[in-house]
């Protein structure tokens, strides 16, 4: 089966259970939420599956392959990128620099490559600043681009750090809270984005954790809604959210 | 004049040090105090197979890469499972273990005492014998390895580090391998501290344990402190300036009973200084953490 599967996992951390026996499906063309109060797991699955932590019990797949146990620049590696809630940009860098590192492909990092390749080396340099300029405009950075990135609102951050994601072309993408921090201008454009690049390309498997119920609703197919390290519900976006207990347990009404 | 000659020499030789160290500290980000045991087994491992085995300059050059190469991954191996602190402390008994095999394997290399007679290098059939020689065959050898590691810093692989130093799960997850990059630069940089450890040894041609300590390690550390690290113009400019640093220091016509304390006092004050006005160096482009 195609797509992001994790089965039963389960997670100890500091003798607490964080994770409980999870299973979810992510299928590919669909964005898919996880929704639930502070604590319930969310970011936790996120580092399950990018290999950040290793479940004590439980497998994920991708693509039927089992991805148990790698470490994360391996999980990377097999297409699955990751947007970090406190954003992580290289504020050493430039704005320009922060995509182009992004987007350089694995092969030309080893040290020698330069001196085997340098001819193939520049038109890489070439193609990977054309492809951030791209992405940088999209996000609307691009006037911004050779300023240090550590200059930058953390909004702006957070836009680089999509920017970052998008230009290396992952078939799936973990974003951990996409929209907060963001103006309601800077969140509709990376709504509007995230649902082109699902619409556009069927191949894309997108899983958000955002709070903005706004943002759940308008752009998610399904959600999860998760309890205390466990699935409490599970179904189209409009039924979980509109559920009773749902609305009792995390939005309050 | 000579005293010039000798004084660009000798900053030729640093620069090579502090270049290849800029790529672990720099780029990677990460404190490493054993360069001078890289510098130091460079310099006994050209030493030993010139006088012993009989081979010629060159290849005793390259075999001391290799040699060194090996060392460097032994000692990055280990070191690299740590991060931080750790790492500069595991980086720190490795520069213990090395000099005390140096001060202690008296069989191979005299301990304390030193090689004395260490061959002049010989190119091609040519000896190079006087100090202007000297200068042009230290400079060749700084320029490539400058070029090398220019063109090092500039490659994706350069970048890659960078991007680790900066945030090393970020970069992670965007399929960088943290263990290999930084493994990688640190065994660069252990080679090229190599190539300085083989020129030292025959500029000199005495060689002994005292060069290559922990307070050696430190002065590399403080020289990209002070020039600043992340790129070229930082270690260049520290190098230049720790080195004529105290030379100048010998001008101010102090009183000689008190000549020597007042120039390490004055020494230390200038790099505490440094690091309030300064804290990314002369010219650096990353603060150390």
């Amino acid at each position: 089966m195609v797509g992001l599967k994790i089965k039963n996992l389960s997670k100890t951390l500091l003798g607490m259970e964080i994770i409980r026996k999870v299973t979810a499906t992510f299928l590919p063309g669909r964005i898919t939420a996880l929704v639930g109060p502070n604590g319930a797991g969310k970011t936790t699955i996120f580092n399950l599956i990018c290999g950040y932590l290793t479940p004590d019990n439980g497998a994920v797949f991708y693509d039927d392959e089992d991805i148990t146990g790698l470490q994360p620049y391996q999980v990377a590696r097999k297409g699955i990128g990751r947007l970090f809630q406190d954003v992580r940009i290289f504020e050493g860098m430039t704005v320009l620099e922060n995509v182009v590192t992004a987007c350089m492909p694995y092969a030309s990092e080893s040290p020698l490559f330069p001196f085997m390749r340098p001819l193939r080396l520049s038109r890489l340099y070439k193609h990977a600043r054309e492809r951030s300029c791209y992405w940088l405009e999209f996000v609307g950075l691009y006037a911004k681009k050779d300023y240090p990135a550590s200059e930058l609102s953390f909004g702006q951050q957070k836009l680089l750090a999509i920017a970052r994601l998008l230009s290396k072309g992952f078939r799936v993408m973990l974003l951990d809270e996409p929209a907060s921090g963001l103006s309601p201008i800077a969140t509709k454009k990376v709504m509007a984005t995230l649902e082109r690049i699902v619409s556009e390309d069927r191949d894309k498997t997108i899983v958000v954790v955002e709070h903005n119920m706004k943002v759940v609703t308008e752009m998610a197919d399904w959600v999860y809604f998760m309890n205390e390290g466990q699935v409490a519900f599970f179904g189209r976006t409009d039924h979980v959210l509109g559920a009773r207990e749902v609305r009792e347990m995390y939005l309050g009404f | 004049m000579n005293y010039i000659i000798h004084l660009i020499i000798m900053i030729a030789i640093y620069l090579i040090l502090t270049l290849g160290l800029n790529l672990v500290v720099g780029f990677g980000g990460l404190l490493s105090i054993c360069q001078a045991v890289f510098y130091g087994i460079g310099a006994y491992a050209t030493t030993l197979l010139m006088m012993k085995v009989g081979v010629g300059f060159m290849a005793a050059v390259l075999l001391s890469v290799l040699i060194t190469g090996i060392f460097a991954l032994a000692i990055g191996i280990p070191a690299l499972k740590f991060r931080g602190d750790p790492f500069v402390l595991v980086t720190l008994g490795f520069q213990a273990i090395v000099f005390t095999i140096l001060y202690n394997w008296v069989e191979l290399t005299r301990g304390p005492y030193g090689i004395p007679g260490i061959p002049r290098p010989s190119i091609a059939g040519y000896e190079v014998t006087e100090l202007p020689e000297y200068l042009i065959l230290t400079s060749l050898f700084a320029g490539v390895i400058i070029i090398f590691l220019v063109i090092i810093y500039r490659s994706p692989f350069g970048l890659a580090l960078k991007a680790l130093r900066d945030d090393e799960m970020a970069a992670e997850g965007l399929g960088k391998p943290p263990f290999y990059l930084f493994l990688g630069a640190f065994v660069i940089s252990g080679m090229v501290a190599s190539v300085a450890g083989s020129l030292y040894a025959t500029y000199v041609t005495y060689i002994d344990p005292t060069s290559f300590t922990l307070d050696e390690s430190i002065f590399l550390l403080v020289i990209l402190l002070v020039g600043g690290t992340g790129n070229l113009k930082g270690p260049v400019v520290g190098t230049v300036f720790l080195i004529l640093l105290p030379e100048a220091l010998r001008f101010l016509g102090l009183p000689d009973t008190i000549a020597p304390n007042v120039r390490q006092i004055l020494y230390g004050l200038i790099i505490v200084a440094f690091m309030f006005l300064r804290p990314r160096g002369i010219a650096g482009e990353f603060k150390l953490r």
